[in-house]
């Protein structure tokens, strides 16, 4: 349990090469791949959530976070999916069409991923055809995120992409970004937004109807 | 409290800084009502807004505009105090919708004229918007603009340019000829009858003349006596015939920044600048950036033709102030030369500009250009070329090829980088060798934008801040005054701007009352530190200091904001830098008006750029506006400028794959040197 709970705390101080290293010593040691996920990476990026939403850590540090969540990641993903452990839901991530900021969507990624979702992660710049192509192959909840007002109505002609692909009710849509709000959610039908990568967790589970924590 | 908190909300605060803002400007493009949050019922008050100072709040009902002003540090001129009886705080109300204050501003929002502002005004200015502001009442939410000769104290907007020598080869040329006069033995057209002279005189063969130009020199002929002087572009074109003996030519130089549009007047035949002016860009009115500003042209109904008149009319009204200035006429200028970013460059060209937002973002031209003043409605020489430099890529405009050419780093040996910090940062690394461009999305921050008490550098503005290591005490200087704040000044402070902001997070920094994380720490044994609000605050003015009735202070957000700014410069600096194999800068060059101000110690002490001594750093001023000014004087630097527009490689910082690594490097300050 102890090297469980070390992968937590490096995982929070963002030390990817650390996290990496105790997670193949804990998987050497025999510990099992579900547990190092479920009580080690996921409470520690929980931890990092929480302190984030109360703004005890910031960005800058969140990032290393999320890069040491990603390099675990690497590493254990193919062995989960090797030893049958489901993850709670899958999820598409894109930066929509004309936009090429990647940050935040990432770090909504590496937050999914500390959540216990699988995450695809379809890039930056992506068209609704790729959007509604991920849902046709099977994901719960697609997540869109932009950055500028040039490129914000892409979310609207993703949805309406989905809607014509009569796909939409199969699929929940969540989206975010520094200029997305909550009104716009609305106007354009989105099932859900998130002011932070640390709310959205929380987002995504209240829309699959799973018990969120807090 | 409840200021507080109503100012917070206006100046692009707290909503945004919740979200993952990252490497854009910020745009605020849905603007929540909090009125009734704020006020609750029965008490009615409306959103007023002031441009250029940007200064936004809430207003209660019945006030007049001079009150409203006066609550909120707008300074207007005034000599009865108020009264309506000296007609000096004349303004003007802006009509349409407002996205960047979420206002929407109608004339029905003001009292209606009163008797005594038709004396002062006439009825033409009162239709055209202009109210006494002192007898004007607000009645609904507005925008409101104060013309330059209704502010109290002048705005101070750098824009000056640092005259470099320059070898004079304008495209403007006077020829004068004295021609045989007509008989009936020689009954040559008198574009004949001139042509052939200047071939024979000058050697300007091939010549055409303007049509315009054509319509006046049957009479310009006679009336000369058959002596004239003809003006010649690229010696091809005539577009000018005087009578008698003209020696000098007039040309202008004009950078159109996101925020300062700044104008040279020059005279050709001696190089030198006869006179200068640089104002506010009056589209700020339609948001801070230019995303903002595309995004205005994409969602309303006119929006390009109504951002490029309100560009036109503020050109025109700069041309005639300087023409007047310099004793001439605006048709007495024969040539301009015009920079700009490419969102400038597209909308002062009513070009659609939608196209650069968006991935993959492409400009519609990027080579220059060279078009009549009468087609664009440029109230010059109607005849005389307007040279628009060319463009790089579409975050790197033609104002960075004018820096370049001005800077010259193509000529040198040693590794130079050139940041060039407006409302975007764009940074220019190089030697004869190679040269790379990025845009980096620095965000107004450092225009004081996304800052609490952030403003514009203008009067009342905190522009220098010290702070005493050992007792935490503060002393500042506010813009306006020669006196620091602890030798009775003479202005009190209205808000903090760029240079302001990066003296103040040096000096924290310096003092530790941030740690190089850039986290406040909550141990200073200071009253200036306030803990007990919802973000720790430095109180760097107290409210007997301020006309806020309120501390200025510099919060844990604001510190964010300056280290995502300079997140976005020092990361983009590295990948450049990575990109051309080097390890480290023979020279960085600060360039924009900015550059001007800021104090390059604290500059490098916040990590603003990389790490060299403090003698290699240069800050040259308005690098756009002297290169626009060097290709207007000579035309090989026209050809320079078109090369380097094609030689310079473009790098999309955002889609590097160390972006993100670097950036959160970058984030972090320095560590401070024990003193």
């Amino acid at each position: 349990m102890d090297d469980l709970q070390q992968i937590a705390d490096n995982l929070i101080k963002g030390r990817a090469t650390e996290v990496k290293e105790l997670i193949q010593a804990t998987l050497d040691a025999g510990i099992s791949p579900k547990d190092i996920l479920n009580k080690g990476l996921i409470p520690g990026m929980d931890v990092v959530g929480d302190k984030f939403g109360k703004k005890e850590i910031w960005l800058a540090e969140v990032l290393l976070s999320a890069r040491a969540m990603q390099a675990a990641m690497s590493l254990l993903g193919p062995i989960l999916a090797a030893s049958g452990v489901k993850p709670i839901a899958k999820v598409a991530l894109g930066t929509v069409e004309g936009d090429i900021h990647e940050i935040g969507k990432n770090l909504v990624g590496a937050m999914l991923r500390g959540g216990g979702f699988e995450v695809i992660d379809l890039g930056i710049d992506v068209a609704p055809e790729k959007f509604v192509d991920v849902v046709k192959q099977g994901v719960s909840i697609i997540g869109m995120s932009s950055l500028v007002s040039t490129s914000m109505a892409s979310m609207k002609t993703t949805i309406e992409a989905l809607e014509k692909a009569g796909l939409r009710k199969q699929v929940k849509v969540m989206v975010g970004g520094a200029i997305v709000t909550q009104t716009y959610a609305d106007k354009i039908g989105a099932d859900g937004y998130a002011p932070n990568a640390a709310s959205a967790v929380n987002k995504a589970k209240e829309l699959l109807g799973l018990s969120s924590l807090s | 409290m409840l200021g507080l908190r109503i100012s917070r909300y206006n100046k692009n605060g707290i909503c945004e800084r919740q979200n993952l803002a990252l490497s854009f400007p910020l745009t605020k493009l849905y603007n929540h009502n909090y009125r009734d949050l704020l006020f609750g019922h029965g008490m009615t008050s409306y959103s007023v807004a002031f441009e250029p100072s940007g200064k936004q709040n809430y207003i209660e009902v019945g006030k007049t505009v001079f009150e409203a002003a006066q609550s909120m540090g707008v300074e207007l001129k005034t000599l009865c105090g108020g009264r309506q009886i000296c007609g000096k705080c004349k303004v003007k109300f802006e009509e349409g919708f407002f996205p960047k204050f979420g206002i929407y501003s109608k004339r029905e929002h003001l009292s209606p004229p009163r008797e005594g502002e038709l004396r002062y005004l006439g009825q033409a200015a009162i239709a055209d918007g202009y109210r006494l502001s002192c007898a004007a009442t607000i009645l609904g939410d507005l925008v409101i603009f104060v013309p330059e000769e209704s502010r109290a104290i002048k705005e101070v907007l750098a824009k000056t340019a640092t005259a470099k020598p320059v070898l004079l080869k304008p495209a403007i040329r006077n020829c004068y000829v004295e021609l045989p006069p007509p008989s009936l033995g020689d009954t040559r057209s008198d574009w004949e009858r001139l042509s052939e002279e200047l071939a024979r005189n000058f050697n300007l063969i091939a010549l055409d003349i303007d049509y315009y130009a054509m319509r006046s020199l049957s009479n310009a002929l006679r009336s000369g006596d058959w002596k004239v002087t003809v003006t010649t572009w690229t010696e091809h074109h005539v577009i000018k015939v005087k009578p008698g003996l003209v020696e000098r030519s007039f040309g202008l130089a004009i950078d159109i920044g996101t925020t300062t549009l700044a104008a040279y007047l020059c005279d050709l035949s001696t190089g030198q600048i006869i006179a200068t002016r640089s104002v506010l860009n009056p589209q700020v009115s339609y948001g801070e950036d230019i995303i903002s500003r595309i995004t205005y042209v994409t969602d309303s109904l006119d929006g390009l033709n109504q951002l490029n008149n309100i560009i036109m009319e503020t050109l025109n009204s700069m041309v005639f102030n300087l023409a007047s200035e310099a004793g001439i006429t605006a048709e007495d200028i024969d040539e301009a030369t015009v920079v700009g970013n490419t969102a400038m460059h597209h909308i002062f060209l009513k070009l659609d500009p939608q196209y650069l937002g968006r991935s993959p973002f492409t400009s519609t031209i990027r080579h220059s250009l060279d078009i009549k003043a009468r087609d664009i409605g440029f109230k010059i020489n109607p005849v005389a070329n307007v040279h628009v430099m060319p463009i790089e890529a579409s975050f790197v405009g033609a104002d960075n090829v004018a820096a370049i050419i001005s800077e010259e780093p193509y000529n040198q040996d040693e590794m130079v980088l050139i940041i060039d910090i407006g409302t975007n940062g764009e940074l220019v690394l190089g030697n004869r060798q190679r040269l790379i461009s990025a845009s980096c999305a620095t965000g107004p921050a450092f225009e004081g934008a996304n800052i609490n008490f952030g403003m514009r550098a203008s009067s009342g503005a905190i522009e220098k801040i010290a702070i005493n290591p050992k007792t935490y005490d503060v002393r500042f200087k506010v813009i306006g005054d020669v006196y620091w704040s602890h030798r009775m000044p003479r202005l009190k402070a209205c808000g903090i701007c760029g240079s302001g902001i990066i003296d103040a997070v040096a000096e924290m920094l310096h003092a530790k009352i941030i740690k190089p994380s850039g986290t406040f720490n909550k141990n200073i044994p200071s009253p200036r530190l306030l803990c007990d609000r919802e973000e720790p605050e430095f109180v760097i003015a107290w409210p007997y200091e301020t006309t806020l009735d309120q501390e200025i202070t510099i919060s844990q957000g604001d510190v964010r904001a300056v280290q995502l700014a300079k997140g976005a410069l020092l990361a983009g600096a590295k990948i450049l830098m990575k990109r051309m194999n080097i390890e480290r800068l023979d020279k960085v060059i600060l360039a924009g008006a900015f550059g001007l101000h800021i104090d390059k110690e604290k500059a490098m002490a916040i990590g603003l750029f990389p790490n060299l001594k403090l003698s290699q750093v240069y800050s040259v001023g308005n690098a756009a506006g002297e290169g626009a000014r060097l290709a207007l004087l000579n035309v090989d630097k026209r050809s320079e400028a078109a090369e380097i527009a094609r030689r310079v490689e473009y790098v999309e910082l955002s889609t590097d794959p160390s972006f993100t690594e670097e950036f959160v490097k970058a984030m972090t300050f320095p560590t401070p040197k024990n003193n």
